[in-house]
């Protein structure tokens, strides 16, 4: 059953048609639920939350924009709700990123030759320092970097214009690096803490 | 060292679109090394969480089941058990083919509409006639009575007619009917009690219409479903 069809006798009630749809957007918005929240059981809470909204609202939908788009603005909206409520305050989205102490963009942190993140990015560390973005950061890199969604599907998911969506990737990014650089500098230090103690050891 | 060079280089980077410009380092970042170093991180951090979306985990069966239950209890899905027990007409298409089988339609059509014009008659009260009551009265239980009977007659003849019928289908139809019939009482009980309350009569008028379009309602189904 195409979607649009799958749509249409959605509107109308249709059960098989309901499930079409879901399994036709559900490892999406699924995806984008566990690397928002980094907890496979919100994960799952959040996604039957946003198809329990789009179901809700899906005699509502005239296809101004396209259907998948539309799911994920219903699905990062329940997310950022939900990370709302977790922080207790009712911050926009520009309010849920990290501006710059000074200039209000990203901090300018230029890594010295012997920092390169290049062949020392690895799942694990980059999940980890997505995990400590700031939602609204968190939100515009996994659709753009993780998800292919372009700007300008992401300014419409995130009601945002399509130069707000690029420079709060930039400004992620940015941020990912630093916390990346973080965990490098981290992790010499332990190698060489630990290689200190073994040859300690060995004197 | 941070250069005016740098700086464009560092506000042009903010509004590079990793999809749409080419990944090859830009000319002022061939010769900075610390400008280099930034874009090829941003490169890499790009290119690493582009490759997760080959992975993307299958959620749990559950979140369907859970899903599902709960559209259906807030009444948002069809599903075919409701719509085999919701509206007994259409499950059963044959019986309502069939129900009103034994009378030609057009009479039953005749019989219907004769049925309103006779009780919106009969109902519409002793108007200029304030001194003949009890012969209104008596020609309103006169005419109400056996438009009573012949609606129940349409009713029981195709019932008592029919060779099968289901019995969740049959106690459905005998359930609506009952209150139809219950409604009918009443009015009678009343208009028998205040033969000159208009209201009343009307009411009694209301509920044999809606027997009449209840019976034409059911008739009209089973012609189209057959």
């Amino acid at each position: 059953m195409p979607e649009s069809e799958a749509i249409r006798l959605a509107q109308q009630g249709s059960a098989p048609a309901f499930e079409r749809l879901y399994r036709l957007h559900n490892r999406r918005v699924y995806s984008l639920c566990l690397r928002m929240v980094s907890n496979t059981a919100e994960a799952e809470d959040l996604t039957q939350e946003a198809f329990l909204q789009l179901f809700r609202k899906i005699a509502t939908f005239r296809g101004e924009s396209a259907f998948s788009t539309w799911l994920h603005r219903l699905a990062v909206n329940v997310v950022l709700m939900r990370l709302r409520k977790k922080s207790g305050t009712e911050a926009s989205l520009d309010e849920m990123t990290e501006p710059d102490d000074e200039s209000g963009g990203p901090r300018r942190d230029f890594g010295g030759p012997d920092l390169r993140l290049s062949g020392s990015i690895d799942r694990v560390n980059l999940q980890r320092a997505v995990e400590q973005l700031p939602p609204g950061y968190k939100a515009v890199f996994v659709l753009h970097d993780v998800q292919g969604y372009e700007h300008n599907e992401i300014a419409k998911i995130m009601e945002c214009s399509i130069g707000n969506s690029k420079s709060q990737l930039h400004k992620a990014r940015m941020r990912l690096r630093e916390l990346l650089h973080e965990a490098l500098r981290d992790k010499a230090r332990e190698d060489r803490k630990a290689a200190s103690g073994t040859a300690g050891g060995k004197d | 060292m941070i250069t005016n060079e740098c700086k464009k280089f560092l506000t042009w980077l903010e509004t590079w679109d990793s999809d749409q410009q080419p990944l090859d380092s830009p000319p002022h970042a061939r010769g900075c090394s610390s400008c280099r170093a930034v874009f090829e991180d941003l490169k890499a951090i790009h290119a690493e969480a582009h490759t997760w979306s080959a992975n993307e985990p299958e959620p749990p069966a559950h979140i369907w089941s859970s899903l599902h239950a709960q559209l259906k209890d807030e009444g948002l899905i069809r599903t075919p058990e409701a719509e085999r027990v919701s509206p007994p007409v259409v499950s059963s298409p044959g019986w309502f083919a069939n129900l009103f089988a034994q009378v030609p339609r057009p009479v039953l059509a005749g019989a219907y509409l004769s049925l309103l014009v006779a009780a919106g008659f009969a109902l519409s009260g002793p108007f200029g006639r304030p001194s003949n009551e009890a012969i209104w009265l008596q020609g309103t239980q006169v005419v109400a009575s056996p438009l009573s009977a012949q609606l129940d007659t349409f009713e029981q003849n195709p019932m008592a007619s029919r060779g099968y019928v289901s019995p969740a289908v049959a106690a459905s139809l005998h359930q609506n009917l009952a209150i139809v019939d219950n409604y009918i009482s009443l009015c009678e009980k009343s208009v028998q009690e205040e033969p000159e309350n208009e209201v009343a009569r009307d009411y009694l008028f209301e509920a044999y219409q809606q027997k009449a379009d209840l019976l034409a309602q059911i008739n009209e189904r089973g012609e189209n479903v057959q």
